[in-house]
């Protein structure tokens, strides 16, 4: 009787450990009194070290979806513990980490501008593809220091109680006859410039370097028309819910909400819409360690997690092997899928991190009131 | 009234913590910023000489002073109203004033921004309401703009302004009204020409307060002015943050100290600061 129990106790001891919620200090103690020592250090936990790999997104329903699409299942295998962070790992963010000598950051879940950018001074660390298997994703999504983790997309949404036709192009969304209304596209810049171009005759080929004295002057004929910049997904989703805007350049994932959640009074698709991958990148002298860190991103480039993170939030893999696994109701949504990806342009990541802080002060100033 | 506390040495210790933390907390991480604005990203002044020439600093600094100096005039004009109401008014008014302007007080700042969005949205509340009355035909654009950002800003400036004014109301000598009345001035001669006079400071002091509480505000414009009313603390937010120029954030912070400092320096100047909180 007393053997089954202390049994039981190490057992739950030992998948504590595995899911970090003891760390091992005391689960020697733990296991020390139950005097079961030597049994305990047979149960094969991986202990790599004591304090969690923390996680760097951007907040909101990204916390819970990362959690069940990665962070559990790793920690399950690894018995490394994982923290995410939601505060948002903008590029002045990670430099603010770093400039303090002590970041308490690992992993970012980054623009993938910002990791090249950071990258390329030396502020982050080199992927070790010892670790993290190449292979898993497309050639152009693994760079020395970001791996994309998933691709998603700013896509054109529209209210179809507003008018019959479907807005296609970026010409369409400039044509306020046939489409009338107010229209809504993104605060910080990413794609918009792109979609005033394409709205000017330039052919998604010939985009970049993106021509910025045409692409504002194309903005400023929209101007009256723009109801708000939105700042965050959650602004962009209420401002369809409310039906202030009949169009918007907005991201895939809040589309897909808006669709689902007003039962198809919204309209969105993939056509010319502004693809873009994210970016794993570890921070330079990251407290958990170079391996612990190398070792989430690949696991969080398995097709299983990936698939249950387009089927969380939209978001599509960016590891191919996944497309087999993806059911039939979410292969629409997929905006990474060949047939998806044909009709949508690529953000040039080079080109924004050359470019997207000078533009963004021009881009800002003439947007403002 | 301010009553003096005897000055032995005991007494005085009672003054330390403040200047300590203020020390602590404030003037040792500010010397960092005023550094930064000078050695990010290189030793030299360039900050500054960008913080001059560039055009799209000074329409983001002109939007700031400009919408600070709507606020602390609108918000002067309620305050100015509420508070003569008060102090003429019977026990019942005055409780319906204090409700007014104590009730928002406790409320957050988040929470009241958002409930602007929806009262002034074009499918908001005052929007609805004027379309069903039959006064407009399309909704008018309040908010998403730099109207909305000012009616939200006034909305939460007004108890700071009361204050001052209603302090500086409440000293006014009643006799002296009376005498002016006596001496046969007419009610509105005895307003222009003996009460309002005497508010004078207490205007000048409950302007200068708002308009320096307005110039750091971040909540309200980056809500409800549509994306478009960035003002300085967004634009030093944008520096730090998104697009990383560290020495031209910190340099406009600079800017801004030394802009508020003047202000407070008039202040002190021209109004009896313990009159205002008396």
């Amino acid at each position: 009787m007393h053997q089954t129990h202390q049994q039981d106790c190490i057992e739950l001891l030992v998948e504590k450990a595995r899911i970090g919620q003891i760390d091992r200090r005391n689960f020697l103690k733990a296991a020390g009194l139950l005097a079961a020592l030597p049994l305990a250090m047979r149960s094969g936990i991986g202990w790599a070290q004591d304090r969690p790999v923390v996680i760097v997104n951007w907040g909101g329903d990204a916390i819970d979806a990362y959690r069940q699409a990665w962070t559990e299942s790793f920690t399950r295998e690894t018995g490394i513990p994982v923290r995410i962070d939601g505060s948002g790992p903008t590029e002045g963010a990670i430099r603010a980490q770093l400039a303090s000598g002590r970041p308490s950051w690992d992993v970012v879940d980054a623009e993938p501008f910002t990791s090249l950018t950071l990258g390329r001074e030396g502020l982050m660390r080199p992927l070790d593809f010892n670790t993290i298997e190449r292979s898993k994703v497309n050639e152009a999504f693994a760079t020395e220091f970001g791996v994309a983790g998933y691709l998603y997309s700013y896509v054109i949404a529209w209210d179809k109680e507003r008018f019959d036709a479907a807005p296609q192009t970026w010409a369409d969304f400039w044509d306020v006859e046939r489409f009338p209304g107010k229209r809504t596209m993104y605060k910080w810049m990413n794609g918009v410039l792109e979609a005033a171009l394409l709205a000017d005759g330039v052919a998604f080929e010939d985009l970049y370097p993106l021509d910025i004295a045409r692409a504002l002057d194309k903005l400023d004929e929209l101007r009256p028309h723009i109801l708000a910049y939105w700042g965050s997904g959650a602004e962009s989703q209420q401002l369809f819910l409310d039906r202030e805007v009949s169009i918007g350049q907005i991201w895939n994932t809040r589309a897909i909400v808006l669709d689902r959640d007003t039962d198809g009074r919204v309209g969105w698709h993939y056509d010319n819409a502004c693809v873009t991958p994210s970016s794993w990148a570890v921070l330079g002298d990251n407290p958990a360690g170079a391996e612990p860190a190398m070792r989430f991103i690949d696991h969080a480039l398995e097709p299983e997690g990936q698939v249950e993170l387009l089927r969380l939030l939209g978001n599509g893999p960016s590891n191919p092997a996944a497309e087999a696994l993806i059911p039939e109701e979410l292969i629409e949504l997929n905006c990474g899928s060949v047939e998806n990806l044909a009709r949508q342009f690529k953000l040039d990541i080079e080109w924004y991190a050359d470019h997207y802080g000078s533009v963004l002060d021009q881009f800002l100033s003439r947007t403002g009131a | 009234m301010i009553t003096r506390l005897p000055e032995h040495w005991q007494y005085r210790l009672l003054l330390w913590p403040l200047p300590v933390l203020l020390l602590l907390c404030y003037v040792v991480p500010f010397a960092g910023i005023i550094t930064w604005s000078v050695t990010l990203p290189e030793l030299g002044v360039d900050n500054y000489v960008r913080l001059a020439n560039d055009p799209s600093i000074h329409a983001v600094l002109w939007r700031t002073l400009y919408l600070c100096a709507i606020v602390g005039i609108c918000a002067l004009l309620l305050a100015f109203l509420m508070a003569y109401c008060w102090l003429y008014s019977s026990s019942r008014w005055q409780r319906w004033v204090e409700l007014c302007i104590f009730l928002p007080f406790f409320i957050s700042v988040l929470v009241r921004t958002f409930g602007w969005l929806v009262a002034l949205r074009n499918n908001g509340l005052v929007n609805g309401w004027l379309q069903d009355l039959g006064l407009i035909d399309s909704p008018l654009a309040l908010t998403r703009n730099t109207l909305g950002v000012i009616i939200a800003m006034v909305h939460f400036m007004v108890p700071f302004a009361f204050f001052p004014l209603l302090s500086s109301m409440r000293q006014i000598d009643d006799r002296v009204l009376l005498a002016a009345r006596g001496l046969g001035a007419s009610r509105t001669r005895v307003f222009i020409s003996v009460f309002l006079p005497q508010t004078l400071p207490g205007l000048l002091g409950a302007f200068i307060m708002v308009f320096v509480f307005c110039l750091g505000f971040f909540i309200i414009p980056a809500i409800l002015g549509g994306g478009s009313t960035l003002m300085a603390a967004e634009y030093v937010f944008l520096q730090m943050f998104q697009t990383y120029n560290w020495g031209i954030g910190a340099a406009l912070c600079v800017l801004m100290l030394v802009l508020v400092s003047m202000l407070v320096w008039l202040l002190m100047r021209f109004s009896r600061v313990e009159r205002l909180v008396g």
